[in-house]
């Protein structure tokens, strides 16, 4: 499956609800075997994108193309989709209801009783086939949910929130889940507000805001072109003022036991450290660091929300 | 197709596996026989002691026939009951209170009708005494016959019930014969003629088709009714669970992960196929538990040596029957899945869906005037509504001679009316789906029906 041929291909893609724009011009690649998450701010037209790219609605404008044919309910048995709102048929035994998802996908009989069965043992919930699916905890009906997913062996995942309402354990679970998947050859997009999981598993991001794309590319990329500009540092004792020195610092983040801050533009790291210690400040850790995906993506979201704001009033 | 096949399975199975659907197919039929045996019985029994009766008679000359006519009613025409009773036709058309007549007619209370002899004293003296008995229970009423009766045909009755109509119709009719009797009597006139004045009419009605004539038994109009009948019970049972089907994923907010499996063309179709197989089944097993119970019931009357005249109902009529029945019931099975596209929740769905069975109601209304002109251009084009047409078309093939390519044309014109339905109803719920939480205005559909 790793070739250079995108699995999937979005073409200045635009979506139209009566006057709002949903969906801007949008396009984007989605490399085979990547983890590529698809992040923004709500509303920003994340789930229109997902759902034209599944085949739910057609765009107004542009071309969606998976594994280089033009979008068909045919290739819908080859995506596997976990939509955000998502439920399972309270009355429903467990077993049953991946039986039916699995047939909606054309996995039936023999085959689909074997692969219910590896993937309930895989998410320890053997015990509970037979079960209805009101007697199931959320985060256990959210891992159903998950194999109805994947249980066809789709070569291209979405995965919207996967993680939400699930404890850190299960979190875990999955993330190892999804790791495998992408070992395993599988195409993978994720959609999420939760940055800190984002920036574990993503190879590859698209962030749109209003509609638009705002940043895309390899993530190792994009980090690197926001540069190291950011110093975590702990001081002991003596003078810290120095941090509050605009030119030098343009924002400070408190975290638990130490500092973020985030260098003024042409700001010089080495003129900073200089400084601390000229004020007598005992410097325990002084680290360059990246700028977090989290940083990255408030910093884009507020430049465009200024610029739209702006134009607006123009 | 394994898609759709898949749906229908499972909406299938869902139902006719729950607890519901096995308990209201065993209690259907019970409830059938209660609701139409059971009021007739009430109706039928007249609780506790006979009804006693004094008859004050002025004329001197009549209270012995009276009495005869009142007590000895049920003995006089035993054979005229029979006939009727076996009747099927008559009584399927009889109206409730005909029902409930016959039926007090054979299980009718009995009297006690004893003389009151002024003996001398004043009319209004003697209903004094008369009143005092009746509130003291010792008399139910009295009926009053005045001297002048045979040419004023007046008479009058006073009691505690007069509110209980079966008596009171029974006490009038009984007491007409008397009197009636009493002046033929009078006049003279030979028994022999006063029966032959008095025997009822029967008419024989033959079809003329182009088949030859047919004795015209009223099988036909009786499936006629049953169309629509059946229709109508089958909405107001199933078309609540249509509706609930089709809203289900938006309430379990299954139906996203669904559209990126299946079209929602597929999804509706499924639904109302599956739907319409749990009601279908359910019918099934009450159609032939009637069956079973009907061949018991003629195999024992037949033991007894009473012969039973079982309706003649042409072959092709029973097909019309079942296509018209299947295309009404699926034109209405769609509108309430359209209903179900519409609104975000059952309950909201059930006061949306009630003008549905209105329309239903207008199609028998119009089935009376069309049975009265077939053949005219009313008839013709009340028939091409789809709407109406299973129950108008029906009633045309029944009682007219409709060109076959009309029935052909309203047959295809509901197929088509399906079918551009459940498209509807599909392209209503993929669009409305994508906006969660809002009912969608008639404006809105239209709208979206005329999106690309």
């Amino acid at each position: 499956m790793m070739n250079d041929a995108p699995t999937l291909k979005l073409d200045r893609v635009t979506k139209r609800y009566d006057e709002f724009t949903a969906v801007n011009e949008l396009s984007l690649s989605v490399r085979s075997g990547r983890i590529f998450g698809l992040l923004g701010p709500n509303g920003a037209g994340k789930t229109t994108t997902i759902r034209m790219i599944v085949n739910i609605t057609a765009p107004d404008e542009g071309t969606v193309e998976l594994f280089g044919k033009a979008m068909n309910s045919e290739l819908q048995n080859r995506i596997g989709y976990l939509p955000e709102e998502r439920g399972l048929y309270k009355k429903m035994r467990v077993g049953e209801q991946l039986r039916f998802f699995g047939a909606l996908k054309g996995l039936t009989g023999r085959r689909a009783e074997e692969v219910i069965d590896r993937w309930l043992a895989r998410v320890k919930l053997s015990d509970w086939k037979n079960r209805k699916a009101d007697e199931l905890s959320k985060g256990m009906q959210q891992k159903v949910q998950f194999i109805a997913t994947v249980m066809h062996d789709p070569d291209l995942l979405i995965l919207d929130e996967p993680f939400s309402g699930l404890d850190p354990k299960n979190v875990d679970l999955l993330e190892e889940i999804v790791l495998e998947l992408k070992a395993a050859g599988k195409t993978i997009i994720f959609s999420t507000h939760m940055m800190a999981n984002a920036e574990r598993l993503c190879d590859d991001i698209c962030l749109i805001n209003r509609s638009r794309k705002v940043l895309d590319g390899s993530l190792r990329e994009i980090k690197r072109s926001f540069g190291r500009n950011a110093v975590a540092l702990r001081v002991e004792e003596g003078d810290t003022s120095v941090l509050q020195d605009s030119s030098l610092v343009a924002k400070l983040v408190h975290r638990s036991d130490e500092v973020e801050a985030l260098l003024a533009a042409d700001a010089d790291v080495q003129e900073l450290l200089r400084r601390l210690v000229a004020a007598g400040a005992r410097v325990t850790k002084f680290e360059l660091i990246e700028p977090s995906l989290h940083d990255i993506f408030i910093t884009k979201v507020d430049e465009t929300d200024g610029q739209a704001s702006g134009d607006n009033q123009a | 197709m394994d898609k759709l096949l898949a749906i229908i399975k499972r909406e299938y199975l869902q139902r006719v596996r729950s607890r519901m659907f096995v308990v209201w197919t065993i209690l259907g039929p019970l409830m059938l026989v209660f609701f139409s045996v059971v009021p007739a019985l009430v109706f039928g029994i007249k609780a506790g002691e006979p009804t006693r009766i004094a008859v004050v008679d002025e004329t001197g000359k009549m209270f012995e026939r009276v009495r005869a006519a009142i007590v000895d009613e049920e003995g006089l025409d035993k054979a005229e009951e029979a006939t009727e009773t076996n009747n099927p036709i008559k009584n399927i058309n009889a109206s409730p209170q005909e029902r409930v007549k016959n039926a007090s007619r054979n299980l009718g209370g009995s009297f006690i009708v004893e003389p009151y002899n002024l003996n001398g004293r004043s009319l209004e003296e003697s209903e004094r005494e008369l009143n005092q008995q009746v509130l003291k229970h010792q008399l139910d009423g009295y009926l009053i016959i005045p001297r002048d009766v045979l040419t004023s045909g007046q008479i009058s009755y006073h009691g505690r019930n007069t509110g209980d109509v079966v008596t009171m119709d029974q006490i009038h009719d009984r007491v007409a014969t008397a009197i009636r009797t009493q002046i033929i009597a009078e006049a003279n006139v030979p028994q022999k003629i006063f029966a032959d004045v008095n025997r009822p009419l029967k008419m024989d009605s033959q079809r003329i088709t182009e088949k030859g004539t047919e004795r015209d038994t009223g099988a036909g109009f009786i499936m006629v009714l049953v169309v629509g009948f059946l229709i109508y019970l089958m909405l107001v049972t199933y078309g609540q669970v249509i509706l609930g089907a089709v809203v289900e994923e938006k309430e379990t907010r299954i139906a996203e992960v669904l559209f990126s499996s299946v079209r929602s063309f597929t999804l509706m179709m499924g639904k109302l196929i599956g739907v319409s197989l749990v009601a279908l089944t359910q019918y099934g097993i009450w159609a032939i538990v009637f069956l079973l119970f009907a061949l018991y019931g003629v195999g024992a009357l037949a033991a007894r040596g009473i012969p039973v005249a079982l309706p003649h109902i042409a072959p092709s009529l029973i097909i019309y029957f079942i296509i018209f029945f299947l295309l009404g019931y699926f034109i209405y099975a769609t509108i309430y899945a359209l209903v179900g596209a519409m609104v975000t929740t059952t309950q909201e769905g059930g006061q949306v869906a009630l003008p549905v069975i209105f329309l239903l109601m207008i199609g028998f209304y119009l089935s009376f005037a069309v049975m009265r002109s077939p053949d005219s251009s009313f008839g013709f084009w009340v028939s091409m509504i789809p709407f109406w047409a299973p129950i108008t078309m029906m009633v045309r093939i029944v009682t007219g001679q409709p060109p076959f390519w009309e029935i052909a044309l309203s047959i295809l014109i509901c197929i088509a009316t399906v079918v551009l339905l459940i498209w509807l109803a599909a392209r209503v719920y993929r669009i409305g789906m994508l906006m969660y939480g809002k009912r969608a205005s008639i404006p809105e559909v239209i709208r979206w029906v005329r999106q690309p």
